[in-house]
């Protein structure tokens, strides 16, 4: 049985009903008394693999939808990098999951229990570093370490959370005297003091610099080799193409694209783009063309070939060879998420309308 | 309730606290300042007229010639009182803090001076202590007169003296009437702005949002940063004691009362900060928010001075206003010793304290809307 809440669309009263996936409820509004129908989706096969699973989560303030009815699950032992730019919707879902917001209605396990009953039990099980986190200035390393250690009931080991996360020579420092990078490193080993499974990053490299940040991405990198899950929200795509085995991508409180980076690449992507520089003969592009290869030229002198598998790289590269034209150099890139992104809802990640 | 866990926190924000030296220096130097420059200052306010009480229980002529001499004086504002009221009651009822009897035997024993020259009389001159200005320039005014009174009389030597009554029973200092006063303040700023910047900050921080994804309770931190709160209600308290008693030779009683109104006060002051820290969002606006609660409270109640010396509309003010119960519970459980008035006023301050501490256990919520 599964309870779900919804809004009269008469008076607006959120009115609770119950019934099995697969099933249609009928219901009555006990303010207006207007008859309506719940339906509950056929939910999609529990795998005991699956770390967190989210259905049909949402989440209104007013007459503004902030999360629309999004489902996903998150396997056990995988980075899960949910990706979007600022105001998506990122971290109203990830703090609907980690209870500290209500949602409106949907469902929420965390390793197989629902969080309305049982968040408590989870606690224990689970780490989090919110976002935009600061520690009492006024501790040290350790000191803030061996506090939130003392919270719960399962402890890890302090040293070995100092030495996984770098941070022995800083333990007798205070927590306001760290940089920037050091902070965010601390708020990850708080959020492993009570060795969970699941750890939830909430934009966790925001605000750092380049150095900063990729000495984070090498301390999440290690939580997957320590077989921990990682829910990672970012607006970052570099991240999420460096960190996660699996990506959702969420625009205006919707998912719009869910797979691994490869998915993801093969599904919405151009394929890469095979750059050939400095390349002045004109015949080139006929040639190519010729060999059903997509071609155009650039304005400062360079050959885009459009390149649908790796193999194709090395023929566009033996015409050019067999046909004696010359060249600077070759450049490969590939897809990326920003270019995913653009073309899915014709906006850059960092929010600019194209 | 997770007692390791308190006790944990206790000790963090123990040695958080000594760790930020400006925190510790205005703990103790505020305190000090307050004690050492208001002391001075508020132990001098001018008036431009003075009441005084005149009891006669002499009846004569010579008395009564003594009394014109006074009324004479404008500076003086002239109350006659019968015989058979009870001077120390009336000043009280009335609120009066200064007043003369002339005893029974006044012109009789002027008139023995004639004869005998080692007969003398005195004149009982009631006051008030804590209103040192008052005092002071009424007791000059009239040893002034009795000079002239008895170079009248006799020529040279000094037949009428004056005999000085308090009227709190024992010797006591404005400062014995201040001291009590800044205790409640001092706890008064100390709780809400503490309150307020743990709710602000702690928020901002996103640690009231990791708090609430780990295994404790919101009753377990509220409990844990009382009695964290509670030690420096105590610290400060005591550091205003230690000045007072050092410097000023403070003289009061402490009582199971006292411990009780210096607990009651955190919680109530705790709670008052918790209701408003619910409504502020950043920090800047907290310190404005705390000053706007603090700043007139502390005028209205009573801190510095009798509320007797304030017109008649801000005296009623006072009595809504939580810091008013506080300081008169501390003035009567440290200074006055009167029993029935400090159960009294401490009654009101643990209902204020129960009923504010509640709302604001009530309003605080970790969980974002």
């Amino acid at each position: 049985m599964i309870e779900k809440k919804v809004q009269c669309p008469k008076c607006g009263k959120i009115i609770t009903a119950s019934g099995n996936p697969g099933e249609v409820v009928k219901v009555t509004c006990p303010t207006c008394h207007t008859l309506g129908k719940v339906v509950f989706k056929t939910h999609a096969v529990v795998s005991s693999d699956d770390a967190i699973e989210v259905h049909d989560l949402r989440k209104e303030y007013g007459d503004l939808v902030a999360v629309n009815d999004i489902s996903f699950s998150v396997k056990k032992g995988e980075v899960f990098a949910f990706l979007g730019p600022n105001g998506a919707g990122k971290t109203t879902t990830v703090e609907m999951i980690e209870s500290i917001r209500v949602p409106t209605a949907g469902d929420i396990k965390i390793l197989g229990k629902d969080i309305r009953t049982s968040f408590n039990d989870v606690k224990e099980r689970i780490g989090i570093l919110p976002q935009e986190f600061h520690s009492f200035e006024r501790l040290t390393v350790r000191e803030t370490l061996d506090y939130f250690s003392q919270l719960y009931s399962n402890h890890a080991d302090i040293d070995g959370i100092i030495d996984a996360m770098d941070l022995k020579s800083e333990e007798k420092k205070l927590y306001k005297d760290l940089s920037g990078g050091l902070k965010q490193r601390v708020g990850v080993a708080i959020s492993l003091v009570n060795d969970p499974g699941i750890v939830f990053l909430d934009e966790p490299t925001t605000g750092l610099d380049p150095k900063a940040r990729r000495e984070v991405w090498q301390v999440i990198a290690g939580l997957r080799d320590k077989g921990k899950t990682v829910f990672l929200t970012t607006h970052y795509m570099e991240e999420a193409e460096y960190l996660a085995d699996h990506i959702a991508i969420i625009h205006k409180g919707k998912i719009i694209a869910e797979g691994s980076l490869e998915e993801l690449i093969n599904k919405h992507g151009a394929g890469s783009i095979l750059r050939v520089k400095d390349c002045q003969s004109k015949a080139a592009i006929d040639i190519l063309r010729e060999q059903g290869f997509d071609v155009k030229r650039e304005g400062n002198g360079d050959i885009a070939v459009k390149i649908a598998f790796k193999e194709k790289v090395l023929d566009v590269l033996s015409i050019l060879k067999h046909e004696c034209i010359e060249y600077g150099s070759i450049d490969i890139r590939r897809s990326n998420l920003e270019e995913i992104f653009l073309k899915l809802t014709g906006a850059r990640l960092s929010g600019d309308a194209i | 309730m997770n007692m390791k866990f308190i006790l944990a926190d206790l000790r963090s924000s123990l040695k958080q606290w000594l760790r930020s030296k400006g925190t510790v220096f205005w703990t103790i130097l505020f305190p000090v300042l307050l004690i050492m420059i208001f002391g001075s200052i508020f132990s001098g306010t001018g008036e431009v007229e003075y009441d005084l009480v005149i009891q006669d229980l002499d009846d004569s002529e010579l008395s009564e010639s003594y009394i014109n001499i006074l009324e004479n004086i404008s500076l003086l504002k002239i109350t006659i009182v019968d015989a058979d009221t009870d001077l120390s009651e009336y000043l009280q009822e009335e609120s009066k803090s200064v007043a003369i009897q002339i005893p029974e035997d006044f012109s009789e024993t002027l008139q023995q001076s004639y004869v005998d020259e080692n007969v003398s009389v005195n004149i009982s001159f009631f006051y008030d202590p804590s209103e040192q200005t008052t005092t002071s320039v009424i007791r000059n005014i009239i040893t002034s007169t009795l000079y002239e009174y008895n170079m009248g009389l006799t020529g040279s030597k000094s037949v009428i003296g004056l005999d000085d009554v308090s009227t709190l029973g024992e010797e006591f200092n404005f400062i014995d009437f201040f001291v009590p006063g800044m205790i409640g303040f001092t706890i008064m700023t100390s709780m809400i702005y503490g309150s307020i910047e743990r709710n602000t900050k702690y928020r901002k921080d996103g640690i009231l949002r990791k708090l609430l994804t780990m295994p404790v309770t919101r009753a377990e931190w509220i409990l844990s940063k009382m009695l964290f709160m509670l030690v420096l209600s105590f610290i400060s308290t005591f550091v205003i004691l230690f000045f007072g008693i050092l410097v000023w030779g403070l003289s009061i009683k402490i009582s199971i009362f006292f411990f009780i109104l210096v607990i009651a006060t955190s919680f109530l002051f705790s709670g008052m900060g918790m209701i408003i820290g619910r409504f502020v969002k950043d920090e800047e606006t907290a310190d404005m928010a705390g000053g706007a609660i603090t700043f007139p409270m502390m005028f209205l109640a009573g801190t510095f001075f009798p509320l007797a010396q304030m017109p008649e509309f801000l005296q009623n003010v006072a009595q809504v206003l939580p810091l008013y119960y506080v300081n008169e519970g501390l003035r009567n459980a440290m200074i006055y010793d009167d029993f029935g008035k400090t159960i009294y006023f401490t009654a009101f301050v643990l209902v204020f304290a129960l009923v504010f501490f509640l709302i604001g256990v009530f309003l605080t919520k970790w969980k974002e809307d």
